[in-house]
């Protein structure tokens, strides 16, 4: 597999009318990664790896464990300051920038965030507020539009006096989900948004997202583990393995047998499917039907 | 989905609404604790061997008294009673800075070491190198900031894991505890009691000079408590989000260790270790404001309880006086105990 294939010619997406609050700050900043070294302690797990974010789109990220994608997501929210190359952030390196001023343009949801005890929602989804408040300006009507704005957006209105300890793991995910959102950033990272979630809030959750990125064009980048949800969801795929890029573009254009058999090492066939029309990936184990061999 | 139904209400109000609602229940338990403080800070000062009249006590404090009130007052139990209250706010924000940023209520000064190293310190110079009593509180104070410093680095690996700082502060306490002890078995028998009164806390005889000792620093180190209570918060919802919503985590997190410590310092310098104010004062505080985080009321029920305590501890068996630490040991350990049960209960160590 030859390592980045290609660097998908980034969009400029122009401003769009503003409706509902949060509307994000500044639509799609756009986001490089530019020859990027990661490594934790001595452990080097991404060495020159180059990468475009496609503004206004969303960019899926996928691959094996162990293979980089959680720590380049993490660089590229400046929560990981690469050894070597930099991440620009609109052209500026984001490691240069007052953090402060990044917070106003690129929100992350890490992998594990953590809720005191005794939080309620609506105090939790404020606190993403904090890079926009100083000082002098305190609580204003642009934060309350805000947080009630994401409430709404991630259908948690009616949880907004509830205890987070409280709600299901679907419900929790959504309401970390408005704390980002509530922080009106053009751009969004979210990390295993869906992990320890079932099926259907994982549809849920994606489904918001998406509806995040149409209805104010922000960009939005996540890192998933589930290959036919990412092909279903993603403008833009980016296939990792040992810390390298294999492969990335539009799902229907680069996932082939091929690619995931190199990529997870897993035999497969790719089928068409039949919802959405997206490359539906269908492995083949040492064991095909349990219940026939029986 | 929940069943819970939508409260009708304008957009914008929802999260304002629940604000509001904080924003109240705040103001009331402030008013309520600040008087509750006042009204033992007055009983505190007329009860004695030498009653005062309640009435009196603020015309005493003002200098509008009989000169035998106002001498009692001013020279003997205000000072007393003022270094209980700082003592005591301080612990309490202390209290309430470490256990938000390990997110552990076990990791207060008391439990994990900086109280321990105050008490190591302060027995040292009074058994080994018999100093004077400022002296001493300055070996407590060092004490403090250098176990502080030798949990920070043990327990750093890689960003500050907050479990492995509760267990690397729990067994710094133990060395220093058994530090203290051998210290004891050495000294002279004259020496080893007044390191004792000292070990157990005591507000006993407490002048102008520990209301400055304490207060000076207290009001130095208030404004910068209220600037790092924001990012704290922040904190609280992990060093990755913190980051993300643009704290600059390392930094902030360093000035909190350090006011923290320097709190817990200058208190147990000033009236020893008086165990467990740290320890149950956020608590307490979070379950009357419903909130994750409050400072300022932890900082008013410390205060509360080191008055309240030092009362109990002059009038149980007066005209014997009790160290305050002995009161304040009696509240907080059962408190200690049903936390370790019901983290183990949870499977949460804590």
């Amino acid at each position: 597999m030859e390592e980045v294939l290609e660097v998908p010619h980034v969009a400029t997406n122009g401003d769009r009318p503003a409706e509902h609050a949060p509307r994000a700050a500044v639509t799609g900043a756009s986001l490089v990664g530019e020859d990027l070294c990661l490594a934790y302690d001595e452990r080097e797990i991404v060495t020159g790896l180059s990468v475009a974010i496609p503004t206004g789109k969303i960019t899926v990220i996928v691959g094996p464990n162990a293979c980089g994608k959680s720590t380049l997501l993490r660089a590229l929210a400046r929560l990981l300051r690469p050894r070597r190359g930099a991440v620009l952030l609109d052209g500026r390196s984001i490691h240069e920038m007052p953090t402060k001023e990044v917070a106003k343009q690129l929100g992350i949801l890490p992998q594990t965030p953590v809720a005191p005890e005794g939080i309620t929602v609506a105090d939790l989804v404020g606190r993403g507020r904090a890079p926009h408040q100083g000082w002098i300006r305190q609580w204003t009507a642009a934060d309350r539009a805000a947080v009630d704005g994401a409430l709404e957006a991630t259908g948690t209105l009616e949880l907004a006096d509830r205890l987070v300890d409280e709600l299901s793991g679907g419900q929790r995910q959504r309401v970390w989900i408005a704390m980002t959102l509530a922080q009106g950033t053009g751009l969004m990272l979210l990390d295993e948004p869906t992990t320890y979630l079932d099926l259907a809030h994982q549809v849920e959750v994606l489904d918001l997202l998406v509806d995040l990125n149409q209805r104010d064009g922000r960009t939005v980048v996540l890192v998933l583990h589930d290959l036919n949800l990412a092909c279903r969801y993603a403008h833009h795929l980016i296939a990792m393995r040992a810390g390298a890029i294999v492969a990335q573009g539009p799902p229907g254009e680069i996932v082939t047998p091929e690619l995931v058999t190199g990529v997870f090492g897993l035999p497969c066939q790719v089928i068409r499917d039949p919802v959405s029309g997206t490359p539906m990936v269908v492995p083949i184990g040492r064991h095909v039907n349990v219940a026939d061999e029986g | 989905m929940t069943a819970t139904a939508v409260p009708a209400r304008a957009p914008g109000e929802a999260a304002q609404h629940v604000r509001r609602r904080t924003l109240a229940r705040t103001t009331t338990v402030t008013i309520v604790l600040t008087a509750a403080v006042f009204v033992t800070f007055c009983v505190s000062i007329s009860v004695g061997d030498f009653p005062i009249p309640l009435r009196d006590v603020v015309p005493a404090i003002v200098g509008a008294g009989t000169d035998d009130a106002e001498f009692i007052v001013r020279t003997l139990r205000l000072p007393r009673a003022l270094t209980a209250v700082l003592v005591g706010a301080a612990f309490g924000v202390s209290g309430a800075i470490f256990q938000s940023l390990a997110r552990n209520p076990l990791a207060s000064p008391d439990i994990i070491g900086i109280d321990a190293g105050a008490c190591a310190a302060a027995v040292f110079c009074i058994v080994v190198l018999h100093t004077s009593a400022g002296i001493t509180a300055l070996g407590a104070l060092g004490g403090a900031l250098l176990a502080a410093l030798a949990i920070y680095l043990l327990a750093w690996k890689r960003g500050m894991s907050p479990y492995r700082l509760v267990l690397v502060g729990i067994g710094i306490a133990a060395m220093l505890t058994s530090l203290t002890e051998y210290l004891l078995t050495r000294a002279q028998i004259f020496e080893a009691q007044r390191a004792m009164v000292w070990l157990t806390g005591s507000l006993n005889g407490r002048g102008w000079e520990h209301v400055r000792a304490v207060g000076i620093p207290a009001l130095v180190l208030a404004p910068v408590v209220v600037a790092l209570v924001r990012p704290l918060r922040l904190l609280q919802l992990g060093d990755d989000t913190a980051k993300g919503l643009g704290v600059r985590v390392e930094t902030c997190r360093l000035a909190l260790v350090l006011v923290a410590v320097a709190l817990a310092a200058m208190s147990t310098a000033a009236a020893g270790p008086v165990v467990f104010v740290a320890f149950v004062s956020a608590p307490i505080a979070r379950c009357l404001l419903h909130t994750p985080l409050a400072v300022g009321s932890a900082a008013l029920v410390g205060a509360l309880l080191v008055l309240l305590s030092d009362l109990v501890a002059r009038r149980l068996f007066a005209p014997t006086e009790l160290p305050v630490g002995i009161v304040t040991g009696g509240v907080g350990a059962p408190y200690l105990l049903w936390l370790l049960v019901r983290a183990n209960r949870v499977g949460r160590g804590g």
